[in-house]
């Protein structure tokens, strides 16, 4: 359809966002500049070539068939056939030129746009949706991906061809040229008229197809619970309306567009009428030469289709100069945790130290506020309280997930802003909740921890957490595909692989985030003894669920209003009969109840 | 390890009537054939319109040099053919693109009313993407091959006419003008045959790369707490190379072929001015001829150009038509009998039997074996096991979404097979472990069974549910529209409205599947309340795992790997089986990590839960209800 670029008004950019879009754009494409002035200097010569044709023929006819003169006549022949192999050739490459310019320009974005994305701290990942950065980097790219094609090849060329073929009429003949601008305008403006208004009416059009696909998904997906109310008949009625509010929209961008078509035609069919007659006249008159009229038959046809063609790109531009600008815009997010300029690399071993340490998500609303603590080295340190007062984050600022507002985490006296990202990311690792699986073999999924590993440095680990029998059992052992997500692994396994990814990297600090997923009891207690393995002679953080972690840490720290309110052993903090002491009653209480 | 799905083999099925997917296109044309022939005379007429212009021109030019007639006569007529031309090319598109539009949208109604209709084993094998590209791509496919029909026949007739108007009149230099155009044609043909393959890998290549971008926003916490973003962008620049790679490709298929698609009719043109040129200086012929020739092969680029591109519309449309046809030819293996009877409906109502049923997903591994058991009318019973034991599947086969391998299940002393699927389902009401919420208000949501009921019955239920309170402060109380794009709830009160549905319902018999599971152990009670009110002189299924609400059966069985391994009361149990209270505490302990979650207001921003891979999978539903996915 010809109006799939459909642009809603707010996304147009104003004149001058849309200057500055064009001019960094410009700057962005600058390892392509001379491939692009290459190119544009092919589509001048290309717009000359397609000129000539007409040139040719009328010079054929007024030099050769007027003046019955036979070597012009053949001179005109061979001439036309050499400009058609050149603009064959030409066109080529030009098109290729335009297409490497294009494509490079488009996998710098994406590499770009992607590098500067993975900069930015967990935070910045909190903040925006994860659909929104995809869509980003995906369909925004890709929308631009026809304008590279071969819009703006066609953008370029439309313009030089209706400027120069203006220009050629004038000299061939006033008159004339005086005729066809009478038919001009109204293309034109017949063109820019249908744009618009096909583009509303396909903005609706866009709308409903949503709709429609909704309301499908919603009876596919909801179908168990349709036929079991007996609601086939009434879904679909209702589906029925939907689909016809969609084929309304359809109907109505048809009549605001199918006028255009006709339109078009009449116009061209008049251009030639008006030639025939006016043209005619003029010939007998003998102002201009049969060939002036013969050639002005054939440039004005090579004068609508540019008009045509410029706004249909109109909104394929508009829409793409909105997408580039909202990649700009990602790329000006400053990444607000970062590695410092003289960063050192942090030592093999050491002591966590958090002292004051506060920090929120949006200002004026801490989440974590005043927090000391000191963590021995090979400690067992366990995070409770209620859930949603800040335990997650503050591990999160142990491993430097996040920098603190206030205050300071350092890792052997170096605060964590001073190491290397390197040597911090090899000394503290975090072990999410759940086990994130990439796409790719099981192998693939540990090495996203240290890409350098062999496949004994995998062995190994495997082994320290007491599961590589039960890996290499696998039908393709480590190289199994895990699927999309890792669907083909059971939540434990999924969990196991990684724990196996922290044993890789053999790290000075773990921090935990407990799982809290169902596992079915064999799993969990497999889980269980990794997890016991992999936590044995480090330092650990753990936010803690269970009672049975928490009565395995060396010290608790509860923590409540994102400060720590109570710190000690098990003993000493029942003793203390606070918070914690409460809520190790509860737990007992809950165990107690069934059985 | 889970085995894979496609492992899982589906139940035979035979399609309805075979159908090629050609001939079902042209039955559903043949409703509109009168449009459509009407859209091809016009598409004639237009062609003839056109085609007599050139002839026209000369005429013009032939005459007037010899003076015999004035040119402002030959420019008013085809001005006037003008006026012609547009208007009918204006009718033929509008009548065409309706006509399409027409032939996909009844598809559309088609192909959603017969997925309803297929029975729930089908929808457990089928995924939804596959479905919901049947009704919008492939429907996308159709719809262009059905434009492209009066348009073809018109354009047919152009070629053929012009052909013939020019071999009459010089037949010489009529086949050399004409000799290029039919490798526009070809070129057309070839162009998008080869193209074809060129964009599907570039899209194929676009969406490994958006697999990347996804997996490395979704799991950054894996990425950052690896310090792996080197490792992710190094996949990523991959892609992009190879997006880079297969796009210039595809440039390059496109630089052979839009030029030369272009540049093909300048040779004919070029023909007619060297051989024309001679035969007029010769004195064989006219200018006015020579223009005619000239014009002829112009008319004749856009024709030449869209028929091939209609040929490999017509392949793809092919496709498209036979994957619509497949989904519309299967037939669903429960259906209503061919003799329905009638439940009974005075005396004592809702009496369940199963008799000695045996099912399974795959016939060959049954889940249920031997499975005996019968409810009185207006009892209760409970169902407690562990994943997997086949607690799920007697609600399924009590609404008859399968049908069992062996024995019987009886309502109120008919088979279920007996029954028509609306009576059997007005009869039966049950409460989804997960709830699905439709995108409409919360009185419509709870007005599920029956549209047209009264406010006053949508509130009683609610309130009996235990509803009404959160749907009070709601912005627009039972007007509140919900669903995906609408107010989202939590899972406890999603499950309140579920309740609330199944009370409007007014069934003889309920089930409760795990209904209350998301709902917070410290706030059951208030439910249970609810649940025991509705449960109250009705025969009730009840799956549940929480002591509380399976306190509320008169009688628990204990499923264990499809077989009754005990039953009694809640007490009993639990002093008699040592199985009844395993599986009790480990459900304990599930719902104990469980609840810190479900309260988490932070849950977005501390915790994975959403990323959990399970939860996600679009097949986490079936998968539950295979026997083999279970433990």
């Amino acid at each position: 359809m010809w109006a799939a670029n459909a642009i809603a008004d707010e996304d147009k950019l104003d004149r001058d966002t849309a200057r500055r879009v064009l001019r960094r754009s410009w700057h962005f494409a600058h390892p392509y500049r001379r491939t692009i002035q290459i190119a544009l200097a092919l589509v001048t010569l290309w717009t000359a070539t397609s000129l000539a044709g007409p040139v040719i023929v009328k010079i054929g006819i007024d030099e050769g068939l007027t003046k019955h003169h036979t070597r012009s006549l053949n001179g005109a022949v061979a001439a036309y056939v050499i400009v058609t192999i050149l603009a064959y050739l030409i066109a080529r490459l030009q098109f290729i030129f335009l297409n490497r310019a294009g494509e490079g320009f488009l996998r710098d974005l994406r590499v770009r746009v992607f590098d500067h994305l993975q900069r930015q701290s967990l935070a910045y990942f909190d903040r925006e949706k994860t659909g929104v950065l995809v869509a980003r980097m995906t369909a925004d790219i890709e929308s631009m991906a026809e304008l590279v094609q071969w819009g703006l090849l066609q953008f370029v060329s439309a313009g030089l061809l209706i400027a120069m073929s203006l220009v050629l009429l004038f000299v061939l003949s006033w008159e004339l040229t005086l005729l066809a601008l009478v038919v001009f305008p109204i293309i034109v403006v017949a063109s820019f008229r249908f744009q618009r208004d096909s583009n509303r009416a396909y903005l609706t059009v866009r709308e409903r197809i949503g709709h429609t696909l909704s309301a499908m998904q919603e009876g596919i997906s909801g179908v168990r619970v349709i036929q079991a109310f007996a609601r086939e008949g009434e879904q679909s009625r209702r589906f029925r309306e939907t689909n016809q509010s969609l084929f309304e929209s359809h109907m109505h961008s048809l009549k605001v567009s199918v006028w255009y078509f006709g339109l078009i035609e009449f116009c061209g069919i008049l251009a030639t009428a008006s030639m025939v007659g006016v043209g005619g006249w003029l010939v007998h008159r003998g102002s201009v030469s049969l060939g002036i009229v013969t050639a002005f038959v054939l440039l004005l046809g090579s004068l609508f289709e540019p008009v045509q063609q410029l706004s249909q790109l109109y909104n394929t531009v508009q829409s793409s100069g909105a997408s580039l600008q909202k990649l700009y815009a990602i790329l000006d997010t400053v990444p607000d945790v970062h590695e410092a300029p003289r960063a050192v690399a942090l030592p093999l071993v050491g002591a966590l130290e958090v002292t004051a340490v506060a920090f929120e998500y949006l200002p004026g609303r801490p989440v974590v506020s005043g927090v000391s603590l000191n963590i021995a080295i090979g400690e067992r340190l366990a995070l409770v309280g209620p859930t949603g007062v800040g335990k997650s984050t503050l591990a999160k600022l142990m491993a430097r997930l996040y920098d603190p507002t206030e205050g300071t985490v350092s890792f052997a006296g170096i605060d964590l802003r001073q190491a290397t990202m390197r040597s911090l990311r090899d000394r503290i690792v975090v072990v999410p909740q759940e086990g994130f699986l990439f796409s790719g073999t099981i192998r693939d999924n540990l090495r996203i921890a240290k890409p350098a590993a062999t496949d004994q440095d995998i062995a190994q680990a495997l082994t320290d957490i007491g599961v590589l029998d039960q890996f290499l059992a696998f039908p393709e052992g480590l190289d199994t595909d895990v699927r999309e997500r890792g669907s083909r692994l059971s939540a434990g396994e999924r969990q196991l692989v990684a724990l196996a990814r922290a044993a890789l990297v053999d790290p000075a600090v773990l921090v935990l985030d407990e799982a809290t997923s169902n596992l079915d009891p064999g799993t969990e207690a497999e889980v269980e003894h990794a997890l016991e393995a992999l936590m044995s002679k480090r330092t650990v953080i753990v936010v803690a669920h269970r009672l049975s972690t928490v009565r395995r840490a060396d010290r608790i720290a509860v923590i409540d209003q994102g400060g720590l309110t109570e710190l000690g052993t098990h003993d000493e903090l029942v003793a203390m009969d606070g918070g914690y002491a409460a809520l190790s009653a509860a737990w007992e209480r809950n165990q107690r109840s069934v059985g | 390890m889970k085995p894979s799905r496609e492992a899982d083999q589906s139940q035979p099925r035979s399609a309805q009537r075979e159908m090629t997917p050609w001939r079902m296109l042209l039955g559903l044309l043949g409703e509109q054939r009168k449009p459509l022939w009407l859209a091809v005379g016009i598409g004639v007429l237009w062609a003839a319109a056109k085609v007599s212009i050139p002839r026209l021109i000369r005429n013009a030019i032939d005459r007037s040099i010899k003076g015999e007639e004035s040119l402002l006569k030959w420019s008013l007529i085809i001005g006037s053919i003008g006026v012609l031309a547009g208007f009918l090319t204006a009718w033929r598109r509008w009548i065409a693109f309706r006509e399409s539009r027409i032939t996909e949208t009844k598809l559309r109604g088609r192909l959603f009313n017969h997925i309803l209709k297929l029975d729930v084993s089908y929808h457990d094998h089928a995924q939804t993407g596959q479905l919901m590209s049947r009704s919008s791509s492939d429907l996308q496919q159709v719809h262009a091959f059905v434009v492209m029909l009066p348009l073809t026949a018109s354009n047919l007739f152009q070629v053929v006419a012009i052909t013939v108007l020019l071999l009459s009149s010089d037949p010489l230099l009529a086949v050399v003008a004409l000799a290029p155009l039919p490798f526009i044609n070809f070129a057309a043909k070839r162009f998008s045959s080869r193209i074809h393959p060129a964009v599907l890998a570039v899209q194929q290549r676009q969406a490994a790369l958006a697999t990347v971008v996804e997996e490395s926003i979704s799991g950054v916490r894996v990425v950052k707490g690896f310090g792996a973003e080197a490792v992710q962008s190094a996949k990523l620049t991959r892609e992009a190379n190879q997006i880079q790679m297969v796009s210039l490709d595809a440039a390059r298929i496109r630089s052979t072929f839009i030029p030369a698609i272009d540049l093909l009719p300048s040779l004919g043109l070029i023909a007619v001015l060297g051989l024309g040129g001679h035969r007029v200086l010769q004195g064989q012929m006219t200018i006015g001829q020579l223009v005619e020739f000239n014009s002829s092969v112009m008319l004749l680029v856009w024709p030449m150009r869209n028929i091939g591109m209609t040929l490999a519309t017509a392949q793809r449309a092919s496709v498209a038509l036979q994957r619509v046809n497949q989904v519309l030819s299967t037939q669903s293996i429960v259906n209503d009998p061919p003799t329905p009877v009638q439940l009974p409906t005075a005396g004592v109502l809702g009496e369940v039997s199963f008799n000695n049923i045996r099912f399974g997903y795959d016939p060959d591994r049954p889940v249920l074996d031997g499975f005996d058991i019968t409810v009185p009318a207006g009892s209760s019973i409970a169902i407690v096991g562990a994943t997997g034991s086949g607690k799920s599947t007697i609600a399924r086969l009590l609404l008859r979404f399968y049908d069992v391998q062996n024995g019987g299940i009886v309502l109120d002393g008919c088979d279920l097979r007996d029954l028509r699927l609306n009576d059997l389902r007005h009869a039966v009401g049950m409460v989804f472990e997960d709830t699905l919420l439709f995108h409409d208000s919360v009185a419509a949501n709870i007005a599920f069974a029956d549209v047209h009921a009264a406010m006053e019955l949508i509130e009683s239920a609610a309130r009996l549910a235990g509803a009404e309170e959160f749907i009070r402060e709601l912005p627009h109380g039972y007007d509140t529209i919900l669903g995906e794009r609408g107010y989202s709830l939590s899972g406890g009160q999603r499950q309140r409205i579920a309740i609330a549905r199944a009370i409007l319902a007014n069934p003889r018999v309920l089930i409760l599947d795990d209904a209350t599971s998301a709902v917070d152990p410290a706030k059951e009670h208030e439910i249970r309340e609810a649940m025991n009110t509705v449960m109250r002189g009705r025969t009730t299924v009840v799956i549940a795992h929480r002591p509380g609400t399976i306190a509320l059966a008169d009688m628990v069985l204990f499923l264990d790997q499809g077989h009754i391994a005990a039953r009694g009361t809640h007490d009993e149990l639990i002093r008699s089986s040592a199985g009844y209270r395993d599986v009790l505490a480990s459900w304990r302990d599930r719902d104990q990590e469980a609840v810190d979650v479900h309260d988490d207001p932070s849950a977005d921003h501390d915790s994975n839960a959403d990323d959990d891979p399970g939860a996600r999978n679009p097949n986490s539903d079936a998968a539950q209800m295979s026997p083999v996915a279970g433990d």
